[in-house]
């Protein structure tokens, strides 16, 4: 085990305290772009875990109480149930593809500008001459966030 | 051991000599806490995508899933359109977020915003309980397949598999352990698509003749083809399909997978190549359990066992031309040999996440509150972790032999899984007023509620007669309880500190702002050639 400390160990070292108080956390909450970046994820996710939820439980709703109707052929032996389980299927595949989509096209970009403006206040506010570094900074909110 | 079937016997030796020698390769790229836990998080989104399928899809999924289909139809692949339904919960809810705040275990997410240490107790309560039933589920199958499959006996069976889970985890780590479930998900999905070619081809490619041999052979005819022939109370199907559909997004082993690639962006990429890959292996194994039903009959019933788990298996060796010719048994020794090295990367898995929250939750953190060298401490206390849960599981599973049931294990697992860890997870992620008495009380109340519905109802040990609860799925009931934990824990008071911390996690895990770092490719390259050329 002798070995020569590696260079990540000092960034990536210890447990217990992972915080980053150098970070000012309740402007960057605050942000425009934060907040932008929560509204549109939101836009998407929200809809898509109700339509697939309901679509889901739906069918599982009537794979318990309408065995029959379930079983009605479309094709031979390939009865209702079957096609919706496939729609199941598809569902997964085509809301999994649109999240991907959507966050390479939207999420990231808005999440790298949230976490710079974030960066940039933090600066600002150990500029300003605060030296608490408990992460306690209600009182110090950089001037750019609150007025969001 | 009379009876010792040779061929399975060499295809299964393969798989233990490529698997460990992956783990001796892994072992030198395995040094500090974020190389044992999280893989030095340098595993692509493709390469995770396919670790993560290894992961999920346990011998359950094989030849449980084929066997339920075998004997119920419908019914059968109800549990797969959940299993995959699943992934849209984890992706949209938890992946990315999980890379972006943990670290090693599902604790540090908790833990962060929360009061530490009664946090991660509580989360390694949660993450130890799911990881005890999968795991013993996962042993008690290996030694009934292997027993039945090349003769070795049960117990000697769960030894073994025991002893290979465990130099994977002690030696190499994570590393390794995402290699056997990369080899194990490649594997199993050549395995299944052959049968499916094979299946397919004795009706022509024509799916819809499948599912009409398959419902002539069955009793029950057309209603084989429709839902009802296992589950006759439509709540326990609900409730199934509540514990399948959240359950995964708390199932530890899985979750901490997300630890291991760079980024936010990986996370959710390994997400959709594991999706596709789950998905397209659930379609074929309708056709391996149709096939299965639809050549093997009434009369195969009894060689499949109970549950059907040797359904496949058995198709396998039919589909190679019968009992006592070449192709037959060759066929039954590589599918054997496949759902060998897929409980192998399973259990793998398990242990890993367990061990992780015995030893970076509970004696890191706990114990020692963080002093000393976690990076240089973990693995040492994290191999001795390892060893101790494996000697239990095995010891367990020796000792509970062949009559614990598989899949009512499973279900327990699910069930504590969507009950106890989804509902504090989401709450920390996603509530300000989320307390730490809110965290401790949901887990407490989705573990001891899911876990004593199961025991007091049909399938329990009061048996149906007996049952004090009609529901042999208990989600139903107990996932609400998990939240009602978390939201009338917090009704208590008021918690500043989890609320100033909020600010912090909720930024961090919806940007990775702050986020742990993977250890740079080529610098991590350099630091091992060094390492391992000092060391030596």
């Amino acid at each position: 085990m002798a070995q020569s400390p590696p260079a990540s160990a000092g960034q990536d070292g210890h447990a217990g305290d992972d915080h980053h108080p150098e970070i000012d956390w309740i402007a960057a909450a605050d942000s425009p772009e934060f907040k932008q970046l929560i509204a549109k994820r939101r836009a998407f996710v929200l809809p898509a875990t109700i339509f697939f939820f309901v679509w889901y439980f739906g069918f599982i709703l009537l794979a318990g109480y309408a065995p029959g109707f379930m079983g009605t052929s479309l094709i031979g032996g390939f009865t209702l149930g079957y096609a919706l389980a496939l729609t199941q299927f598809l569902m997964t595949f085509v809301l999994g593809a649109m999240y991907l989509k959507r966050a390479d096209r939207d999420f990231d970009p808005l999440s790298r500008r949230a976490a710079e403006t974030a960066l940039e206040a933090g600066r600002r506010k150990a500029a300003g001459g605060s030296s608490s570094a408990s992460g306690d900074g209600r009182g110090e909110t950089g001037s750019r966030g609150v007025t969001a | 051991m009379s009876g010792v079937n040779y061929l399975p016997l060499v295809v299964f030796g393969m798989i233990l000599i490529v698997t460990l020698g992956i783990t001796y390769w892994a072992s030198k790229r395995t040094a500090t806490a974020t190389d044992f836990w999280a893989a030095g998080r340098g595993i692509s989104g493709p390469q995770n995508g396919l670790a993560i399928a290894g992961d999920y899809m346990s011998a359950a999924s094989f030849l449980g899933i084929a066997g339920l289909i075998y004997l119920f139809g419908f019914d059968g692949f109800l549990y797969s359109v959940g299993f995959l339904v699943a992934w849209l919960t984890v992706l949209f809810l938890l992946a990315e977020r999980m890379r972006n705040a943990g670290k090693f275990t599902i604790a540090d997410v908790l833990s962060f915003r929360l009061n530490e240490r009664p946090a991660r107790v509580a989360a390694a309560l949660g993450t130890l309980t799911v990881a005890a039933f999968y795991l013993i589920a996962q042993m008690v199958g290996a030694g009934v397949l292997i027993q039945a499959l090349i003769g070795i006996p049960f117990a000697l069976s769960v030894v073994i598999t025991g002893a290979a889970m465990l130099v994977y985890v002690i030696f190499g780590g994570m590393l390794a352990t995402t290699w056997v479930q990369i080899v194990k998900a490649v594997l199993l999905m050549i395995g299944a698509l052959t049968m499916s070619l094979f299946v397919l081809a004795r009706v022509g490619f024509n799916p819809i003749q499948l599912f009409d041999q398959a419902a002539a052979a069955h009793p029950e005819g057309q209603g084989y083809l429709a839902p009802g022939l296992r589950f006759s109370n439509p709540i326990d199907v609900f409730s199934l399909g509540i514990a399948l559909v959240l359950g995964t997004a708390g199932l530890p082993h899985i979750l901490i997978r997300f630890f291991t690639v760079p980024d936010a962006r990986a996370a959710r990429r390994s997400v959709m190549w594991a999706v596709s890959l789950i998905g397209s292996f659930y379609i074929m194994t309708t056709f391996i359990g149709f096939g299965a039903r639809a050549f093997l009959g009434v009369e195969g019933e009894k060689a499949a066992g109970k549950g059907g788990n040797l359904a496949a298996p058995n198709l396998a060796q039919f589909l190679g031309g019968g009992e006592g010719t070449t192709g037959g048994d060759i066929f039954l020794a590589v599918i054997a040999a496949i759902a060998f090295a897929t409980i192998l990367a399973v259990v793998a898995g398990l242990v890993i996440s367990a061990s992780g929250a015995v030893a970076h939750d509970v004696w890191t953190n706990v114990i020692r509150r963080g002093q000393g060298d976690p990076e240089r401490e973990e693995p040492t206390v994290g191999r001795i972790a390892a060893a101790g849960i494996g000697a239990i599981a095995i010891a367990i599973a020796v000792l509970g032999g062949e009559g614990l049931n598989v899949s009512y294990m499973v279900g327990l697992a699910f069930a504590v899984a969507a009950s106890a860890n989804f509902p504090a997870l989401v709450m920390a992620l996603s509530w300000r007023n989320f307390t730490t008495t809110g965290a401790v009380l949901g887990v407490l109340l989705g573990t001891v509620s899911s876990v004593g519905l199961i025991l007091i109802g049909p399938e329990g040990p009061l048996g149906e007669e007996g049952a004090l609860s009609p529901l042999t799925q208990p989600a139903i009931i107990s996932v609400p309880l998990g939240f009602l934990g978390c939201w009338l824990g917090s009704f208590f008071g008021r918690d500043y500190v989890a609320e100033r911390n909020f600010d912090e996690l909720f930024v961090r895990s919806q940007t990775g702002l702050g986020a742990e770092v993977a250890i740079e490719q080529p610098q991590r390259g350099r630091a091992a050639a060094a390492a391992t050329t000092t060391q030596t």
